[in-house]
C-alpha cells in the first residue's frame, strides 16, 4: 500500500484472466493508469455513459463524434453487492471471500468491481458511499479500478 | 380476445431427448441422436426434414458450431438449410420464430430444431485445472473477468441481492422455489435430482457459493440434447402423436433501455413479451395450466412470477413461500424439476417438459387436464456489469 490511500501497488505475477483492452476502451484503461476515471460523455447534452455508446437523447454525429472520454468524480454508492465464496477460476483462490459490487456512479452509469478495505456485511444493506482506488500493476503495465467505502 | 392469424397455424409433432451425463460420447453424436429420436417420434424419415436449426448459446459469448459438427451432416438429413440460432439460454423460442418463416414460405415442410450441450463433461475436465462450475466457458471480451466476475452467477446474484435490498426478500424465500422444484424433480426419473428430496434447511445448509446464493439456488451443469420437429397445422393433423400448437410468441430486450436502468436488476424484459404472446393467443395468465419459467437461478423464477402478474412486484418472496409452484400448487412451475433440479439445456428443458405435459406424457409429474403451457427463455450478452438481455415467451396448446 502506498502513502496515498487511493493508490495500491501490486507487483509480481498476474495469475488471473487478462484484462480486455480494445480500440474502443483503450482511452479508459489509459485513464486508469494516469489515475483518472474516464466516462464517455456527451458534449451536446451532458449525459454520461459507460461503456462507450451513442447518446440516446438525440441524433448523433457519425461514430458518436459528439461524445468523448471525460474525467468523472470517481465517487458513487453501492447499488448491490455479492460475496464470492468459491474461486471458480484458480487465480482467485487467495482472494475468496471477496465482495464484488455494482457501484452507481454519481454521474449515473453503473460500474462493477471489488471493494477493498472494510466491506458491508448484509446484502440487504446498500447505499454506502464509495470512492475509487487505483490498483497499479507495474509489472504488467495496467491499472485496475477498485472502490472503498468512505464511511459516509 | 381476438387471436392473431398465425396463432395455432404451426405445431410441434416430434420430440427427442437425451438426458444425463454423456462422458463416452461427443456432443455431435448426442445432437444427431436427439434429432433422430425426434424424427422417429414424428413418424417421419430424415428425407422429410427440409431444414435444420442448431440451437446454441452464441449470443452469450458461448460456443459456436464447428462446421463438421452440423448434426444435419452427421445424421444425413437432405435439408436445404442448416444454421445456428440462440442467445444464451434463449434457444427454442427464437428457433420456433425463425423456423416459422421457412414453413410459411413452403421452403420446408418440416423443420428440425435441436440443441445439445456437453457442459458436465467439460466441467469434469476443467476441474482438473482448478476451475469450478462453468468457468471453463469464459470468453474474452467482457469487463469483469480480471476482477473475479464469473458472468452468470456473479450477475444473477447481484439481482437477487438487489431484490433483497429493495423489497426485503430473504434467502429462505428463494429456497422455497428450489424446494418446490425439487418436489417436481422427485416425480421425474429423468431429473438429475430424482430421488433426492430437499428441505429449506438443506437449502440453508448448502454452501454459500456467491452470496446471497447458496449452492441450491444454482442450476445444474449438464450434458444432453433435445430436438423437436415443427410443421404446419395442416401437416400436423397426420402426425401419430397429439400435436402441440404454437399459440403465441413474444420477445423483450432490456437493452432497449439504458442498461443501468435500476429496474433491470429486479425485472426481466417480460412486459413486451407478455403483451405480444398473450395478445396473439387471445389468452391471459389465468389460462396457463403450468409454466416452464427459465430458472438459471432461483430469483429469476420469482422475478417472472411478479413480472407476469401472479403476484405484485416485490411480493414474490412471500408468494413463493406459500408453496404455489410445487405439486398441487395454484400455478405449477417447472414441473419436471427445471434447470435447478432436472437438467440445463437452456429453454429446451422447459420446451421438452411443455410438449410432454400437453401430450399427457409427463408420467408422475403430469398436470391434470393440461391444455395451455407457457415456456420462457432468457439470456444474451452479459455486458458486465449486469445485463442478461433477452426474454422470450412461447405459449403452447394441446391439439389443433
Ligand atoms: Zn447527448
Amino acid at each position: 500500500m502506498s502513502d496515498n490511500d487511493n493508490v495500491i501497488t501490486v507487483t509480481g505475477e498476474w495469475r488471473k484472466p487478462p484484462i480486455n483492452v480494445d480500440i474502443d476502451n483503450r482511452p479508459f484503461y489509459d485513464g486508469l493508469k494516469a489515475h483518472k476515471l474516464l466516462l464517455w460523455h456527451c458534449n451536446q447534452c451532458g449525459a454520461w455513459y459507460w461503456p462507450k455508446s451513442y447518446c440516446q437523447n438525440h441524433e448523433n454525429e457519425p461514430f458518436a463524434a459528439n461524445m468523448e472520454w471525460t474525467e468523472a468524480s470517481g465517487k458513487g454508492k453501492v447499488f448491490a453487492f455479492n460475496r464470492h465464496h468459491w474461486a471458480f477460476h484458480p487465480g482467485f483462490k487467495d482472494d475468496v471471500p471477496y465482495v464484488y459490487a455494482l457501484i452507481e456512479l454519481d454521474e449515473g452509469p453503473l460500474i462493477s468491481t471489488t471493494l477493498v478495505g472494510e466491506t458491508p456485511d448484509d446484502v440487504h444493506d446498500i447505499g454506502q458511499e464509495v470512492e475509487i482506488v487505483y490498483e497499479d500493476h507495474p509489472d504488467q503495465g495496467f491499472t485496475l479500478p477498485r472502490f472503498r467505502m468512505t464511511g459516509n | 380476445m381476438a387471436k392473431h392469424p398465425s396463432s395455432g397455424k404451426y405445431a410441434i409433432i416430434g420430440l427427442g431427448v437425451i438426458a444425463g451425463p454423456q462422458p463416452d460420447r461427443h456432443q455431435r453424436m448426442v445432437a444427431a441422436e436427439a434429432a433422430r429420436l425426434a424424427i422417429v417420434d414424428a413418424g417421419l424419415t430424415p428425407a422429410d426434414i427440409g431444414g435444420a436449426i442448431d440451437l446454441r448459446r452464441t449470443g452469450g459469448g458461448g460456443d459456436r458450431a464447428n462446421y463438421t459438427d452440423a448434426y444435419s451432416r452427421v445424421l444425413g438429413l437432405k435439408n436445404n438449410f442448416y444454421f445456428v440460432v440462440g442467445r444464451g439460454g434463449a434457444l427454442a423460442g427464437l428457433g420456433i420464430a425463425t423456423a416459422i418463416s421457412f414453413l410459411d414460405r413452403g421452403i420446408a415442410d418440416y423443420v428440425c430444431l435441436m440443441g445439445a450441450v456437453a457442459d458436465w463433461t467439460h466441467s469434469q475436465e476443467s476441474k482438473k485445472q482448478g476451475h469450478r462450475g462453468m468457468s471453463h466457458a469464459d470468453k474474452e471480451g467482457y469487463w469483469g473477468k480480471a476482477l473475479g466476475d464469473l458472468r452468470a452467477v456473479s450477475h444473477h446474484s447481484w439481482m437477487a441481492a438487489r431484490h433483497m435490498a429493495v423489497y426485503g426478500t430473504t434467502s429462505e424465500q428463494l429456497g422455497a422455489i428450489s424446494v418446490q422444484q425439487r418436489e417436481w424433480a422427485c416425480k421425474n426419473p429423468e431429473a438429475k435430482m430424482y430421488g433426492r428430496p430437499m428441505t429449506i434447511e438443506d437449502h440453508q445448509n448448502s454452501p454459500l457459493v456467491v452470496e446471497p446464493y447458496h449452492l441450491f439456488d444454482i442450476c445444474q451443469v449438464s450434458d444432453g440434447g433435445i430436438a423437436f420437429i415443427l410443421t404446419t397445422a395442416e401437416r400436423a393433423k397426420d402426425a401419430p402423436k397429439t400435436p402441440v400448437a404454437v399459440l403465441g410468441q413474444g420477445f423483450g430486450e432490456v437493452s432497449a433501455e439504458l442498461w443501468w436502468e435500476n429496474k433491470h436488476f429486479t425485472h426481466m424484459a417480460v412486459a413486451p413479451a407478455k403483451e405480444q404472446a398473450f395478445g396473439q393467443a387471445g389468452l391471459g395468465i389465468s389460462d396457463i395450466d403450468c409454466a416452464q419459467l427459465y430458472d438459471c437461478f432461483t430469483s429469476e423464477v420469482m422475478f417472472q412470477l411478479e413480472d407476469y402478474g401472479w403476484c405484485e412486484k416485490g411480493e414474490g418472496g412471500a408468494f413463493v413461500a406459500e408453496g404455489p409452484i410445487g405439486p398441487g400448487g395454484s400455478i405449477p412451475v417447472n414441473t419436471g424439476g427445471g434447470l435447478l433440479s432436472c437438467y440445463h439445456l437452456g429453454d429446451l428443458t422447459g420446451m421438452a417438459e411443455s410438449i410432454r405435459q400437453l401430450r399427457g406424457e409427463a408420467g408422475d409429474h403430469q398436470i391434470e387436464d393440461c391444455e395451455v403451457v407457457m415456456t420462457t427463455g432468457h439470456g444474451g450478452e452479459l455486458l458486465s456489469p449486469g445485463m442478461c438481455s433477452i426474454h422470450t415467451c412461447t405459449l403452447l396448446g394441446r391439439g389443433l
